[in-house]
This record gives C-alpha cells, structure tokens and sequence, in this order.
C-alpha cells in the first residue's frame, strides 16, 4: 500500500512538472532528478510523449543504412542497395589515410546515396586530440565524398568544442550516441543539453547504448533513457532509436514514449519471408500501429512522402 | 483523450463496469498511454502492495501428435510423422526431478490430441506422479484436450474431468481458448477441437468440481478487434457465474512455420490488448505478461500496462519456440525485471498463493540461460507403456503389427 502511495505522490509531481512544461518553462531545477526516480513509468512517457508531439508532431522519420566496416570499406561494396537511404562507415579507423580511402571508395559506389561515417570521438583520438589535425582530417573525408560524421559518442566526446569544429569544417555530426550500457541516462541526457548550442549542428540524439552491458538492459531502463531524453534534451528536436539493435518491438513501443526517429533499417528487400515482413513494410506497419505517420529520408534528412 | 474517451476513462475510474462498445472505443482511439494508465490504476487498485508473482514451473508437451490440425499452430506433427514423440513416464519423472532442484511446484502438461494415448494413459501417468511426488501439483490438459478425451473415451466431460481429478489433476490451464468466437473458429480450423461454448463449458464443469483454471487469448490472427472484445466479456461472464478463474493470459499469434502464416501484432499492439484486458475482465485478480511471445523488454512493461504476474520462470517451451520465438529467464532474470520495474517479487503456487521470497535468495539453483526441449536428439519409437494401451490410429496399429 505505502508503495503505491509512494507512486501516486510522485505522479502528482509529474503532473505540475507537466503543467510547467505545457506553460512553456521548461524544467526547473530539480525537475530532471524527478523525472529520473519516477516509478511511474507510463506517466513519465506520457510527458515525454506530449513533448514529442508539440516539437515534433507525428511524423516518425526512418532511414535504410547499409553499414560497411571501415576496414572492409577499401575492398567493397561494389554496390549499394537502390533503397539505401545511407551508406554509413562504421568502426574506427587504423587512420586518417585508411578513413579517407574508405570514404571516397564508398563515394564512388554509392551513387546519389548520401555517404557517413565515423565516430568523431575516434577521429579525434586518431588524430591526436591536435585541432589542426583534425581539421585537416575532416577536409580530406569531406573531399573524399563524405557527407556527414555519422555519430559521436557523449561518454565519448570531452568537450562539445570538437563538435562545432566538426561543423565549421563542412562535416557536421548526424547522431549523438551513447556507448557503455552503464552511462547513467540523466547523466547524459543532461550533457547533452548543457551542450547547448555547441550541438545545434546534430540532428538526432540516440539515448540507448549501442554496446551491451554484462546483462540485456530492461524494457524500462530502455524506456526511461528515451522519455528522458525526450524531456531533458532541449537542443535537439529528434530522439532516435536503432531497429536493428533494440527490436521492432522496443524500438515501436519507444515511439510512443518520446522517440521520433527510427535508425538502421534494413536496405535490403528481402522477400525471404513474404512482403508484408519485408524491411520496408514491416517498419511502416510498426510505425502506423503506433499511430503515427512514418516518412522515409536519407542520410540528408531529405523526406519522402507520408506513407500511408 | 476525446470527450467519449474522457467520459469512459471517468466512468472507470468510478467503478464502473466497462461495456463492449466504451471497450471497443477506448481500444481504437485511446492513446496507448492513456490505456496504460487506466489499466495501471485497475492493477494498482486490485494489488496496492506492489507485488509482482512468478512461478516456478515447467511446461512439458508429452506429445506433438495432433489430429486436431489447427492452422496456426507450429508445434503439432499429423499421426504417423516420423518427427512425432510421445513422452516416456520416466522422461517426464526425469522433468519432474530438474524443475524441483531448481524449486519448481508444478508442471504445465499439455500437448497434441494423440488418438494413441487414451484417458488410461493419463490417469496412469497423473498417478505415478502423485505417488513419486505427492505435493507436486499438476496444472494439465486445456479445455480441447479435456474435449478430446471425452470423445476418445465416450465419457461425458464431468465424467472425465472426474476421473482426471481423481488420479491426480490439479488444475487446468486456459489453453485451447484462441479466440472465442466461432466465425473465428472456424477460420482457424479449431472449430472441431472445441467450440467457444465447449471450451467455456469444459471451464464451467472445471470450476464446479472446484478446480481453479486459467483464461487465455491467441489474438493477432484473423479476428476483428470486437471479436476480441467479445472474447473477454464471454471470460468476464463466465467468471461472474463461477469465480473459477485465477489468472487470464493474452498471447500473440506467432506466424512462422504455421499453416495460417502472416505476421505477428505488434509491441504496442500486445500492450493495448493486455492493457484492456485489465479493464474489461475488472473480475480477474491476475494478468499475466507474455514475455514467452513479446521478449524481456516488452514483457517487463506489461508490468505497466497492468500485468501483476510474471507467468512461469520457463525451464521448457516447445509450442512458441516451434514457432520461431525462444526467449528465456530464469528466476534470476524474471526477479531482476520485476525488482527493476519497482515492484517486490515473490514465489506463488497455482492458486496465485504466496510461497515466498526468489528461491535463489535462499539457497543455491543452477542458473538455465537457455530453454530446454520436449526431447532432446532423436525422436524414435513411443515409449514402452503406450503399448499398455490399445493402438486407435491406423498408423501405430501398422508400427505395432510390424513388430
Ligand atoms: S494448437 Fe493444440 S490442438 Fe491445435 S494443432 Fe496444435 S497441438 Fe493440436
């Protein structure tokens, strides 16, 4: 019984936080450690799912990346699925001259398909951590084709500074991410925040960790990062969420607990299973049965139409 | 929410009972977290203490031979197949004596409707288990087998849940149940095994020899969201008459390697069912998650969407897993999420009784991080006691002849 009271009282604080958000204050101080230790759950969605409406509306974005190892980057692909939306390096690379090898021999088989890559917090440490050198790293991948840095790590990055260099230099970062399972989702949606303007050149926040811990995390641990990222990040508009990674289960359920972009849908139609589980398919149902209208866009945010 | 949607949420919070159009309504238009909520509060309501339940049980299928062919099941082999298997007694002994090392109470015994094995059969088995384990509690045979050994017997259902409970029956689990509504049925050609009111019926004639049963729901297949409707109000009825029911699981269709085919519903999709489950069946104490089809993740949010019970700590599972799905949790796993969740997980019986706090808490149980199997390796020859029992297929009176 006292448990529940205990639920109830902290869903009473929920609800004034909500009424200052609608009020258009923002969090007061405080607000974010309550939101944190709520065990209401389904409340604390809730908020984050009316924020996400007011920024964002219903449109849930997704984007078709084909991931191709930096490593393996220099011998392949010869071709890039027509559906891919993105063709993304990934992993770190052994150094500038591999990365720019790699960017400009994904440049010339991807076609029309926007190229990414990286994580800006591995360029940085291949370079040294010398600002000169990463400027000059990210002028040779943006000659070589690349379009954008695909991410870069918040438990990653010591100082937002490296992601308005990334900017200025023509190769703004997509994706903020987080990488160990034990970041501490608070934590780092509220760095994410403090970076403020310094990460007004990022599209997206993507609050699940993409390393798994010892132990699978938990439908609500997931769940908080996003609601929390939703509520706390103010900076940035979308909160993504990886469909390879977490699932077509977590990843949809997540859309009506704040996130509006969906990361790292299959390139590749595969009828193996029939059309309506074709990758395509499957994520707009996904989509619509969360009530919501899923638009594709590429690598470049550049939308289709509504799908219906 | 819209004003209709105001109104029944207000309405509910009232008390007051949920009728089928407000159920459709709040299904199609209520925001998935507005449902969740109003389902968390029923739940909050029926279980203030903030406990979660858990049971420590194995699900065994003695048999995957089914002449009931339903076209969405995966699990089953027709008579005769040379992948069908019929559990020995001292194999399913053998289940008996793992699921008590790692502190289980009960088994969960269902399985095809095999014309070989007749009621003898399992009196025999539920015999020899009360007498090798006299406090181990059978939780057995859905309402389509019950059907099924009446006709197989030529016994009236009371007659054969009698004698059933005479040899050992304890309670009877809600499977078989899909969707109750014959149009339904009959798409799924699981008309034949039982029809809705047969299936209630076998529960009514359960509750009234005192057996306490589970309710269950397959949805995702081919029925309309009021046939599921309609499903739940025929349970909430039957639960009115009898009390009978201790728990009520929902469960999504699980499309690979089915007849039937198609896709699976959706993570939201389960938890909009369950959440309205809790509204409608405002007359059942429990709800269980369905981690078995949904996963961990979404199966730890069920607890949000008004889910109290974390079914079975699953030792065995072949039905689901033949259908493509094999998540798996231990007692350590299922106690993690549900502490996790914020609620206080306990050990319960059948009968949703308390037994205690995590049994690995008190004493040391092998951790089982994946399922086991019916059988493992090769399928081969019936046991030796099926031969006690007169062949009825034309198939094994064909094996037994070319002996
Ligand atoms: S669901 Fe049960 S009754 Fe139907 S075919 Fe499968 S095993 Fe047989």
């Amino acid at each position: 019984m006292a448990a529940d009271r205990q639920a109830g009282s902290t869903t009473a604080e929920l609800e004034a936080i909500g009424e200052r958000l609608r009020a258009g204050d923002g969090l007061a101080s405080g607000d974010a450690a309550v939101l944190a230790a709520t065990p209401d759950l389904v409340a604390l969605g809730a908020l984050a799912d009316e924020r996400r409406r007011a920024v964002r509306g219903d449109r849930v974005t997704f984007v078709r990346v084909l991931e191709v190892e930096a490593a393996a980057a220099g011998a392949g692909p010869d071709g890039v699925p027509p559906r891919a939306g993105e063709v993304r390096i990934v992993g770190r690379p052994a150094n500038i001259a591999a990365a720019v090898a790699a960017a400009r021999r994904l440049r010339e088989a991807a076609g029309r398909t926007p190229v990414t890559g990286f994580a800006l917090d591995d360029l940085v440490d291949v370079c040294g951590a010398d600002a000169s050198a990463v400027r000059e790293a990210l002028a040779g991948l943006r000659e070589a084709g690349l379009e954008r840095v695909a991410e870069a790590r918040v438990d990653g990055v010591a100082d937002p500074a490296w992601i308005e260099l990334a900017a200025a230099e023509g190769l703004p970062v997509t994706r903020l991410t987080v990488a160990s399972a034990d970041a501490d989702a608070l934590e780092t949606a509220g760095t994410v925040a403090a970076w403020g303007a310094a990460a007004a050149s990022v599209r997206v926040f993507a609050p699940l960790p993409t390393n798994a811990g010892p132990r699978p995390s938990t439908g609500y641990d997931d769940l908080r990062r996003v609601a929390l990222a939703r509520l706390v990040v103010d900076n940035i508009d979308s909160i993504q969420v990886d469909w390879r990674l977490y699932g077509p289960k977590l990843a949809q359920v997540a859309l009506t607990f704040g996130a509006d972009d969906v990361d790292a849908v299959s390139p590749i139609d595969t009828l193996e299973h029939g059309w309506r589980r074709a990758p395509l398919e499957e994520i707009a149902r996904n989509v619509s049965a969360a009530a919501r209208v899923p638009i594709e866009r590429n690598g470049r945010f550049e939308t289709g139409t509504a799908r219906p | 929410m819209g004003c209709g949607l105001d109104e029944i949420a207000t309405r509910l919070r009232g008390g007051e009972r949920l009728r089928a159009g407000e159920a459709l309504d709040l299904y199609r238009a209520a925001p998935t977290l507005e449902l969740g909520r109003l389902a968390d509060a029923a739940r909050a309501a029926k279980h203030p203490e903030r406990i979660v339940t858990y049971i420590i049980d194995r699900n065994v299928n003695y048999t995957n031979v089914c002449v009931a062919r339903c076209n969405f099941c995966a699990f089953y082999r027709p008579v005769g197949a040379g992948d069908g298997y019929v559990l020995g007694f001292d194999e399913i002994f053998a289940k008996i004596d793992e699921t008590l090392e790692v502190g289980g109470v009960q088994l969960l015994l269902q399985g095809g409707h095999n014309p070989d094995l007749p009621l003898g059969w399992y009196e025999d088995l539920f015999r020899a288990v009360k007498e090798r384990y006299p406090t181990f509690r059978l939780h057995a045979l859905s309402p389509p087998e019950v059907i099924h050994l009446s006709r197989l017997s030529q016994l009236p259902v009371p007659a054969v849940v009698e004698r059933l409970v005479a040899a050992g029956l304890d309670s009877i689990p809600g499977g078989g149940a899909e969707i109750l509504v014959d149009r339904v049925r009959r798409l799924l050609n699981c008309h034949g095994k039982a029809t809705a009111e047969e299936w209630l019926d076998v529960m009514r004639t359960a509750h009234r020899a005192g057996l306490r049963t589970t309710a269950t729901m397959m949805y995702g297949t081919v029925e309309r969201p009021e046939e599921r409707i309609e499903h739940l109000l025929r349970l909430r009825d039957l639960q009115d008459e009898t009390g009978g029911f201790t728990a009520f699981i929902a469960w999504s269709y699980q499309p690979p390697n089915t007849e039937l085919g198609g896709i699976e519903a959706t993570g939201v999709e389960y938890l909009r069912t369950l959440a309205l489950a809790r509204l409608v069946l405002d007359n059942f104490d429990n709800l269980q998650a369905s981690w078995v089809t949904q996963g961990g993740r979404v199966g730890q949010l069920s607890l949000a969407f008004g889910a109290n019970d974390m079914g079975s700590v699953m030792i065995e599972e072949n039905v689901v897993r033949a259908a493509g799905a094999a998540y798996c949790m231990d007692e350590v796993e299922i106690v993690r999420n549900i502490e996790n969740a914020g609620f206080v997980p306990k050990r319960r019986n059948m009968h949703y009784e308390l037994l205690g706090d995590p049994i690995f808490r008190e004493r040391a149980v092998p951790r089982m991080l994946e399922l086991a199997v019916a059988r493992a390796g090769e399928v081969g020859a019936p046991p030796p006691e099926v031969a006690r029992y007169p062949a009825r297929s034309r198939a094994e009176k064909a094996r037994r002849a070319a002996r």
